[in-house]
């Protein structure tokens, strides 16, 4: 048997080997016609329908807590509102239509659901995700109703791969990580529901292969590589071996330096509140990217300060004796969002975006978002260090440090307790790579994000499968540039650090040690085998090695002088 | 019969957890209580499906009309749901 491979979104870097365990919820409402109406006696549906319902209660109640202990309380939320949709007069005026007109109760719940659904699939954004809980809901119920089993997925034998056309948010609170290998859906993209708890599970996860998933059968071996994202059916035994060997560090919950004690801060990359959780568990120092865009998508309003204040106050909260590097807005005409005015741009990437965007028809969100974070800093012990995306000028910094200024004054007028933060920039731009020097004399640190850094340097669309050999950060040009940064915050009180997917990769730790990198950062799942690579790096061989790569002159030869992935460095 | 005005202030309107708060603690009362825009039409605030598709978003003004014997309680407790920023619950 040959193996192949089917490409879709890695929800995490994480890979595993495992058997696949079909997820059909959905079997359990293919009904049969209904007997004639005169056979069903209407008052035994209706005491079904009521027993139904209230076993679907003690389900959700389960699954609420649950998820609340493995996700934390935002996530569990979600069970909440099912339970009230269980209740809901509406529904139940239209279901008890059904029942009186003759119907079995499993069809009466189907009808008594199809006008909320419908009204709700016509809906936009959010809205439409409640068409979603609702039919949960509808299915919940039918299956109870017809006796349906339903594969138990919190006691699946050890080493099951998922595989599901899609999970919904009950599905996965049910997913029991200890047994779980991965999972694979055919739908869902890298924000789904279904990614975001892959992430904050660490679970090996891919989502959106498509139809094609579809053949898969029960049992059959699959390699689910989070990294890559793809699904490889009938692995061979060598890309078995391979998948099997990641993520086996031990986790360190202390910071860690070099086997010749340098210490270097190994922080989380964070995308979602759901995710810190994750990243304490898998021992992050502090946070070196919080991405606020959650925040600001998806919704029909922008955030206010007050719910910012909360989000922010809770994440630096997590980090008590750490500090968390929060990224203002960074949004351009390349995501759609109802309320600003984003027009349409030949070239997003190139156009209106990050600070470019705060500084002119945003500014009065940045203004806002600022005052949330400075409140928040304010209140709570975690150290807080503010970022802008996309600088490309000096001015544009200068102007991103004024505002922070003009807010702390003012919240000290005001009497608020106010911590002053760290404020500095991504390097993301060549034209900051090439100001280096002088951000470094005016910003408390620099932070490398390696994708768009790489996409700019290279002129390669980050996105682009055509150029993804010239999208990669061990080229040279990349590497240089990523020296010079390094090289113009020596001997000043500015440190820097990487914020890029470069970070994370553990072939790359001696590299980037070596470049002289004081913190690094990534999405929480690497973080154990970067702490692991940094206590086992020697400094000056680090040096050495970067020297080395600084000279090399193609992709290739970078490759080739960099430890192989699956040593240890300096054996 | 009693009814009020009341601006909304969690910032996710009367989405997710705040409408599902409020349609839990109209379901606490005995009398009938409706909600809608300040200018639109009224639906069954027991009702998740309807709270929820009124679409109602932070900083606007719903209408709140309950009749029966603990109309006015029930009106003060719903008031103070509509009036509480999220995570302050």
């Amino acid at each position: 048997m040959t193996e192949r491979t089917l490409g879709g979104i890695g929800a995490t870097p994480l890979s595993a080997v495992g058997s696949v365990v079909w997820y059909r919820p959905d079997d359990a409402i293919d009904l049969p016609e209904p007997p004639a109406s005169e056979t069903v006696d209407p008052s035994a549906e209706r005491e079904r329908f009521e027993e139904a319902r209230e076993r679907a209660h003690d389900e959700l109640e389960t699954e609420r807590e649950r998820a609340a202990e493995r996700v934390g309380s935002d996530e569990a939320a979600v069970f909440e509102a099912h339970s009230q949709f269980l209740d809901d007069p509406q529904i139940e005026d239209g279901v008890e239509n059904g029942i009186e007109g003759g119907l079995p109760a499993e069809h009466a719940v189907r009808e008594g659901f199809a006008s909320g659904i419908e009204q709700f699939e016509g809906m936009e954004g959010r809205m439409a995700e409640r068409a979603d809980d609702l039919r949960d809901v509808r299915d919940r119920l039918v299956r109870l109703l017809t006796g349906a089993e339903r594969l138990d997925l919190s006691a699946l034998p050890d080493g099951s791969v998922v595989v599901a056309e899609r999970l919904t948010p009950s599905d996965t609170a049910q997913l029991d990580p200890d047994s779980v290998a991965g999972f694979v859906t055919a739908t869902g993209g890298r924000t789904s529901h279904a990614a975001i708890f892959a992430r904050s599970l660490a679970l090996p996860a891919v989502v959106g292969v498509g139809d094609e998933l579809l053949e898969i059968e029960d049992g059959t071996t699959v390699v689910v590589d989070g990294e890559a994202g793809d699904v490889v059916v009938e692995p061979s035994e060598e890309t078995r071996e391979r998948a099997a060997e990641t993520d086996r560090a031990e986790v360190r919950h202390e910071p860690v330096t070099t086997a010749d004690g340098r210490g270097i801060e190994v922080a989380a990359n964070v995308g979602q509140p759901v995710e810190v959780e994750g990243a304490i568990e898998r021992g992050a120092d502090g946070v070196g990217l919080y991405r606020t865009e959650f925040l600001f998508l998806d919704r029909e309003d922008p955030p206010g300060e007050e719910e910012q204040y909360e989000t922010y106050r809770e994440a630096l909260a997590a980090f008590p004796e750490g500090r968390v590097v929060v990224r203002t807005l960074d949004i351009g005409g390349d995501k759609p969002i109802p309320y600003l005015d984003l027009s349409e741009e030949e070239n997003p990437f190139l156009g209106e975006r990050g600070i470019r965007r705060s500084l002119g028809p945003d500014e009065e969100l940045f203004e806002t978002q600022l005052r949330a974070l400075i409140r928040a800093a304010g209140e709570t012990e975690g150290d807080l260090a503010i970022m802008f995306p996309l600088v490309a000028t000096i001015e544009e910094f200068e102007a991103g440090r004024e505002r922070v200024e003009e807010v702390i004054s003012e919240l000290e007028s005001a009497g608020e307790p106010v911590e002053r933060p760290e404020v500095g920039t991504m390097i993301e731009t060549p034209a900051t790579a090439f100001l280096a020097p002088d951000l470094a004399a005016r910003a408390d640190f620099l932070s490398v994000g390696t994708n768009d850094l790489t996409q700019y340097v290279m002129a390669a669309d980050r996105g682009n499968e055509r150029v993804a050999d010239l999208h990669d950060p061990c080229q040279p040009p990349v590497v240089r540039a990523l020296r010079q940064v390094v090289e113009a915050t020596e001997g000043t009180d500015t440190w820097v650090g990487m914020c890029g997917e470069m970070a994370g990769d553990p072939a790359l730790t001696e590299l980037l040690v070596g470049l002289g990198f004081d913190e690094l950062s990534m999405s929480a799942v690497t973080l154990p085998e970067v702490k692991a690579r940094i206590e086992s790096v020697d400094t000056s061989e680090a040096e050495g090695l970067a020297e080395r790569v600084l000279d090399a002159s193609t992709k290739d030869e970078v490759r080739e002088l960099l430890p192989r992935d699956n040593e240890e460095p300096n054996q | 019969m009693t009814e009020r005005t009341v601006t909304v202030v969690p910032e996710a309107g009367l989405h997710a957890r705040p409408a599902s708060q409020f349609v839990q603690t109209a379901n606490e009362y005995d009398c009938d209580i409706e909600v809608g825009a300040a200018d639109g039409d009224l639906v069954d605030a027991r009702s998740m499906l309807a709270v929820t598709s009124l679409g109602v978003g932070h900083d606007e003004e719903v209408r709140l009309v309950a009749e029966g014997d603990d109309e006015e309680a029930a009106l003060d407790a719903l008031e103070t749901v509509l009036s509480t920023p999220e995570g302050e619950e």
